[in-house]
């Protein structure tokens, strides 16, 4: 039974441009035989992973060691037994050719004994580790590894971002392929619940010094034009396999402390596009999240049937999610925990399904009941 | 010989199989690699693991409700240095559904079964970001492939249903894309002639090494009832060109 922690989330945008297509248009889809709205995943996963890696300080989740030198020795001499002898030179090489200065052996007295340890403490990650081991070890073929590792760019191994960040949402290197990680976390696009069909907002720019200037007498404007922009009510969506995060990233706080900023972002971040011009950076009203061995459920068939606006589309949209919720989890799994979370009065036809609590309890208890499974 | 049938819905799926760089195209029915793949998926297996013995089981699809091609423009940026990846346009069919008619053995399909119900790896129709929607796997029946295309009810949506309902439609003719080995076992009723080839059977999926070969495939249309009461007042009149010597035998 493989663990998997869904969000599912409603959330109002007011007239906006968050994703735009290469017209300038906002991006659509077709759903249930309507035009819907549409944020694409790829947005909207770019401002969580750039949430993401905001609040989650890189040096919590990786080694911080001035012996690193033995590490990736250690792994070298693992990988291939054969090259176990100049496994501790290859590994000087390679963090010399990533940047940092020649590892030295440590001096005790006037002996100079143990392996070579950088003057200062590094930190690296687990993958970091291993990604320069696998260089150093391609690198061992050639007559001058330190200087084929340099051409090789060693540098940018290091100079990437850290393990939980990739293990969340992948890597994809195309000269390498051996450096891609399959991401854990899947995150759908956000469809509007509702038909909804982008507008045109026409605007003109002044231009202030033919304006100011009184003798020339010509008032039209600098600058003409059209913005797309479209308001919705989306449904979002997102499933992480806590399984596959164990397996990459080997230790348990690592895998709690990567759920739980996975789900603060996903509910805090918000795509940049022009912001600025319409200031729409809003916040889910109604946020449902499950933990469930085996069987993740994609609502949005909820709204296959366009919702249509009844005091608004939020009401009817959070009724029709949480009968669909019923629907679903009686058809095929109840999830181990269900949690509800947003705005009080709005998220209560939910409380049929998911129990309501707070952001730091839906935080919490997801990630206590994700890491419970064994 | 049993068949295991999927549904394959959701708001965006896309099934490439011959793209090229900046241009991901989608076929217009599901392939057999993507459909691989998500049974492969599903069963826990790696990239780099075998699927030798997924291809052995037969394969048609069923178109339900086309939907409309829809072209996302993608664009990316290299996380740490910010300069621009070439831009991209890629296709996808949204509000599509599409059914799977996988063919092999009854213990086989009911692993299979299994598994797509409780999935190692994430399941999704084609690309990462099109999660399904509902129900996949709807049943294991003890008939060939080419009986399940014939006799599986519609799978569309509401909106296709009703238009079938304001249109007064008896029957939709639904586009099934199939193995020719589906139909190699002298059914009749089918002119097995393939009408194209796919490059989308996957030897490989390991990153480093991803090979295909290429299939034939047999398109033939089947007529499937929709479920709606039609009057013989409104149905179309048949034209019988027999009629004028004495109707058909």
């Amino acid at each position: 039974m493989t663990t998997y922690v869904e969000i599912h989330a409603l959330q109002n945008l007011p007239p906006s441009n968050v994703n735009r297509d290469d017209s300038g248009t906002p991006k659509t889809a077709t759903y249930g035989g309507v035009t819907r709205s549409r944020v694409s995943s790829q947005s909207w996963k770019k401002a969580i992973r750039e949430d993401f890696n905001r609040d989650l300080d890189p040096k919590e989740v990786g080694t911080r060691s001035r012996q690193l030198v033995a590490e990736i020795a250690k792994v070298i001499g693992t990988e291939r037994p054969d090259l176990e002898d100049h496994a501790e030179t290859l590994a000087v090489s390679a963090m010399e050719a990533a940047g940092f200065k020649k590892p030295v052996p440590q001096k005790r007295g006037k002996a100079q004994v143990g392996t070579p340890e950088t003057g200062y403490l590094v930190f690296m990650s687990q993958r970091q580790i291993e990604a320069l081991a696998r260089a150093a070890i391609e690198a061992s073929a050639e007559t001058d590894p330190l200087r084929a590792m340099r051409l090789a760019k060693v540098k940018d191994l290091v100079d990437a971002d850290h393990s939980i960040d990739i293990a969340l949402f992948g890597r994809m290197v195309a000269d390498s392929t051996d450096l891609n990680v399959d991401a854990a976390c899947q995150v759908s696009h956000a469809l509007s619940v509702h038909e909804a069909v982008p507008e045109y907002d026409f605007y003109t720019a002044v231009d202030d010094a033919k304006s100011r200037d009184t003798e020339v007498e010509d008032s039209g404007a600098g600058m003409m034009g059209t913005v797309g922009f479209v308001s919705s009510t989306l449904y979002r969506y997102a499933a992480v396999n806590v399984d596959q995060l164990r397996v990459n990233l080997g230790h348990e706080d690592a895998v709690a402390k990567a759920i739980g900023a996975f789900l603060s972002s996903f509910i805090k971040a918000m795509p940049t596009g022009k912001q600025n011009s319409f200031a729409s950076a809003t916040r889910p009203t109604a946020v449902l999240v499950t933990v469930a061995s085996g069987q993740p459920t994609n609502l949005v068939g909820a709204f296959e049937e366009p919702v249509r606006a009844k005091g608004g589309y939020m009401r009817p949209a959070v009724a029709a999610l949480a009968k669909h919720a019923e629907e679903a989890f009686e058809a095929w799994r109840t999830p181990d925990l269900a949690l509800a979370q947003g705005l009080r009065s709005e998220i209560e036809p939910l409380a049929d399904v998911a129990e309501p609590v707070s952001l730091d309890d839906l935080i919490t208890r997801t990630v206590a009941k994700a890491l419970e499974s064994v | 010989m049993s068949v295991l049938t999927l549904r394959l819905a959701g708001p965006l799926q896309s099934w490439g199989s011959s793209s090229r760089f900046t241009r991901r195209a989608t076929e217009t029915m599901p392939t057999k690699s993507g459909i691989i793949g998500l049974l492969a998926a599903a069963q826990g297996r790696r990239r780099s693991d075998e699927i030798e013995d997924l291809l052995h089981l037969e394969l048609a699809v069923r178109t339900e409700q086309q939907g409309v091609l829809l072209r996302d423009f993608h664009t990316a940026h290299h996380l740490v240095k910010g300069t621009s990846m070439p831009l991209t346009d890629r296709f996808y069919w949204s509000d599509a559904v599409f059914t799977a008619h996988i063919g092999g053995p009854r213990p086989v399909l009911e692993g299979l079964g299994e598994a797509l119900r409780d999935p190692a790896y994430p399941l999704y129709l084609g690309r990462r970001s099109c999660v399904p929607e509902g129900r996949m796997v709807l049943a294991i029946e003890d008939h060939p492939v080419a009986e399940s295309v014939r006799s599986l009810g519609w799978q569309a949506g509401h909106s296709a249903r009703r238009k079938a309902r304001r249109h007064k439609q008896g029957s939709v003719r639904l586009v099934v894309q199939a193995d020719q080995s589906v139909y190699d076992d002298g059914d009749t009723m089918v002119e097995a002639a393939p009408t194209r080839e796919l490059n989308d059977v996957p030897l490989s999926f390991d990153p480093e090494r991803r090979l295909y070969r290429s299939r034939l495939v047999v398109e033939t249309i089947v007529t499937v009832p929709t479920g709606v009461e039609v009057d013989a007042v409104d149905a179309p009149a048949a034209h019988d060109p027999m009629a004028v010597l004495g109707g058909a035998s």
